[in-house]
């Protein structure tokens, strides 16, 4: 009896010391904050944490009586090549007259295919990568701005079809005032944190569809962030000759995307209203080229155009032999007013920019 | 726990001649001998050595804690001696000077901390000198001059020369045997906001204080400066709270320029470029190009002691080209003629400018001579030379016309 309360207690006494131990090295993690004392949240299957950075993960954020986040998910699995993760943020507040202001935030993330219908890819193809969306570095396809982002998955998340799968992210922000609402900051947290937000969710995302690559994807590089805003005193948009919009160029105003060789854009808009005049783009980069596969006809769009293309009510896009790689571009514009002249020029200054022959009909060569 | 365990386990913190001692079982007579920090009284029993254990644990978390604090803030033994602004360790400022001197130099370095004045109209600056046994390594820290005529065309001259080889990869840098120089990427500071894509790039560079007699450049030595100018850049990024680290550029960087035999048809390899008679005879000093693609290109003929008689240059980055923006509007009262929008331009006896807006933005195309000897060679050249780099890099077709002589 002695010797076995002997073993106990010795244990007892270890443990103590263990404890003593324990509480010595736990009071620094503590006090730094740091794990496992953190308790904080997580969110898009398990990707993003509480306070890891952006204002909208922020512990601040919801900090107020009236604030709130909350969190909705559907993971992708290997038999569901869909997925969905929402964060909403709501918030009240009173102004300083006295009224309610109701601040909305939403972040999703989606995985999946590029939409099927070739009217809604186009609008999402040219909604991600147009206007002043910037490549990601270190070789990912994709793209990010402060507010959105895209990122192609590698082959192994293809469908069964072929046609890549790619992970977006969204957001919507905004103060809903008694009488008006104001467009807000989603608390992103800029380009550079679009996208890591956007590699992590897909790193996880790939991981529920069982279609991860060996070795997770990664930003290390910086993320660029575009230089220039938009221009609104102008007759030359985005510095392509032959853009000359002349009377027209008076109410609009145009922003240069990048312009690299596997990706350029050009976006011209309404000065008043931010309606849409046309937004063109040019992509080259073999993985969000693939983005448009299938849908880019099968014939020319027009007499003397190269390539295939479809001219369509409210798109037009053509592809074409590049040096080997396939050129595609397109253009978004409402069909109110004749835009073939303007995607014409913009065709053929781009490939000719890139160092290739004319596609569009009237193009000299080098 | 019985109340002798109490009492005991209160006792160890006590005076060890406290009265209670006495009565003490757990403490044989053998002990108390002995005083009371010995091992033997501390572990003695069960529950002293408890406490022991856990006083020992408590004061040993304190310690790794307080170390480990010491060692993240660079305090205490941990202190930081390394150069220029922190980014080097004395192993890595040793390795700068390894080419010269092979071994292990004994490097002492000076620095002035990278500031900002008060309104930020100058951008951030700062120096860091290293030298060691007379030689020295000059890193600067600034944002580039606009403004012709001042520091942005002295270090153009210095580190846009066809020596360096772009560090590719997007990054605005480049890098040779004696010089290296790299940009903070938009995003981080300064540019992208809209009031500073007219100024210029910060930018920190790196000057050996050695001149380098041979024709070839060192690749060994290259590609070192251009690892540490990445290191500073990371360095200074990273200090300001800017998330990316660039990565070593190295591997993808193309083989340093040799010298160029021109063709009478092609002077610096553009084609159309005619050699000159006096030109293609001369044996003075021979001609350099920049290879692989990067923020320019530069033509350098007949350099000595780091000044070309001839320079032709694109500068295809925009970035950069903001360097000549005021130059081209105002440098001159007899501009070049081109098409509308297409760009700004004048030809100088020693010198023809055309600063063009193409689709990646200001492209400066550039011919300069050391002196005003040969005003018609310029002439000559600068149409064709637009003419044909604004093809190259996709900036065509693009005519200008010269304003008459004299």
């Amino acid at each position: 009896m002695k010797q076995l309360m002997d073993g106990a207690r010795r244990r007892a006494v270890l443990v103590g010391g263990a404890v003593a131990v324990l509480v010595a090295a736990g009071l620094g993690t503590w006090a730094t904050d740091t794990w496992p004392f953190d308790g904080k949240d997580t969110y898009c299957w398990g990707a993003w944490k509480e306070d890891s950075g952006p204002d909208f993960l922020s512990g601040e954020a919801v900090d107020e009586d009236n604030a709130s986040r909350t969190s909705e998910e559907t993971a992708p699995a290997p038999g569901r090549q869909r997925g969905r993760c929402t964060v909403a943020l709501h918030s009240e507040r009173t102004s300083s007259d006295g009224g309610k202001v109701v601040e909305k935030t939403e972040v999703t993330v989606d995985y999946g295919p590029a939409p099927e219908s070739a009217a809604r890819r186009m609008e999402w193809i040219g909604g991600h990568l147009g206007d002043r969306a910037m490549p990601l570095p270190d070789g990912l396809p994709g793209v990010s701005d402060g507010r959105s982002g895209l990122l192609v998955l590698p082959k192994g998340c293809d469908t069964r079809d072929g046609r890549p799968t790619a992970v977006t992210l969204d957001s919507t922000a905004e103060s809903v005032y008694s009488d008006s609402t104001m467009p807000g900051d989603a608390g992103l947290g800029g380009s550079q944190s679009v996208a890591r937000l956007l590699v992590a969710a897909a790193n996880r995302a790939m991981e529920k569809a069982g279609c991860a690559p060996d070795k997770p994807l990664e930003v290390v590089s910086p993320v660029l962030t575009l230089p220039e805003g938009r221009e609104t005193f102008f007759t030359r948009a985005c510095r392509i000759k032959g853009l000359e919009l002349g009377k027209e160029a008076e109410d609009l105003a145009y922003q240069v995307g990048p312009v690299t060789r596997d990706l350029q854009s050009c976006s011209v808009r309404q000065t008043r209203g931010d309606g849409r005049y046309f937004d063109a783009l040019m992509v080259t980069q073999p993985r969000l080229s693939a983005l448009f596969d299938g849908a880019t006809g099968s014939k020319a769009p027009a007499r003397g155009w190269r390539g295939t293309g479809v001219f369509a009510d409210t798109y037009k896009v053509v592809r074409a032999d590049c040096a080997g790689r396939p050129l595609t571009v397109l253009m978004l514009a409402p069909s109110l007013h004749e835009t073939t002249p303007y995607f014409a020029t913009f065709t053929n200054a781009v490939a000719r920019r890139v160092g290739c022959a004319p596609v569009a009909p009237g193009g000299s060569d080098r | 726990m019985t109340d002798s365990e109490m009492t005991d386990s209160e006792n160890d913190d006590n005076s060890e001649n406290d009265d209670n001692c006495e009565n003490d079982t757990s403490v044989p007579p053998h002990e108390r001998r002995r005083p009371w920090w010995h091992w033997r009284r501390l572990t003695g029993s069960r529950p002293r050595l408890a406490v022991t254990t856990g006083v020992i644990g408590v004061v040993a978390g304190a310690l790794l804690g307080g170390a480990g604090v010491a060692w993240q803030a660079e305090a205490g033994p941990f202190a930081d001696d390394r150069a220029c602004w922190g980014t080097f360790s004395q192993d890595d400022a040793a390795a700068l000077f390894d080419g010269k001197f092979g071994g292990n130099a004994d490097v002492k370095s000076s620095e002035v901390p990278i500031t900002s004045d008060r309104i930020g109209a100058e951008g951030s600056s700062g120096q860091c000198l290293l030298t060691s046994d007379g030689s020295r390594i000059t890193v600067q820290a600034h944002q580039l001059d606009t403004r012709f005529g001042g520091s942005g065309d002295q270090w153009a001259d210095g580190f846009l020369s066809a020596r360096l080889t772009p560090l590719g990869g997007g990054l605005l840098g480049m890098a040779s045997d004696t010089r290296a120089w790299l940009a903070v990427p938009d995003g981080c500071i300064g540019r992208p906001r809209d009031a500073d894509v007219t100024g210029g790039p910060t930018v920190i560079d790196l000057k050996t204080g050695w001149t380098v007699y041979d024709d070839e450049v060192d690749i060994k030595a290259r590609d070192q400066l251009a690892r540490a100018v990445v290191k500073l850049v990371n360095h200074y990024m990273a200090g300001k709270g800017c998330t990316g680290t660039i990565a070593d550029p190295t591997g993808r960087m193309p083989q340093p320029p040799r010298f160029l035999d021109e063709k009478k048809d092609a002077m610096c390899g553009v084609k159309g470029l005619p050699l000159s008679h006096a030109d293609a005879r001369s044996t003075l000093g021979r001609t350099l190009v920049t290879r692989g693609a990067g923020p320019v290109r530069t033509c350098d003929r007949r350099v000595l002691f780091d000044h070309p008689e001839l320079r032709l240059m694109t500068v295809e980055d925009p970035r950069l080209a903001v360097l000549y923006a005021r130059l081209s509007e105002n440098g001159t009262q007899k501009p070049v003629k081109a098409g509308a929008h297409d760009g700004y331009g004048f030809v100088r006896d020693d010198m023809g400018l055309f600063q063009a807006q193409c689709q990646t933005g200001p492209v400066t195309f550039l011919i300069r001579a050391d002196s005003g000897r040969h005003p018609a060679d310029i002439r000559t050249l600068l149409p064709r030379y637009v003419a044909a780099e604004a093809d190259r890099i996709g900036c065509g077709p693009l005519h200008i016309t010269l304003p008459a002589a004299g």
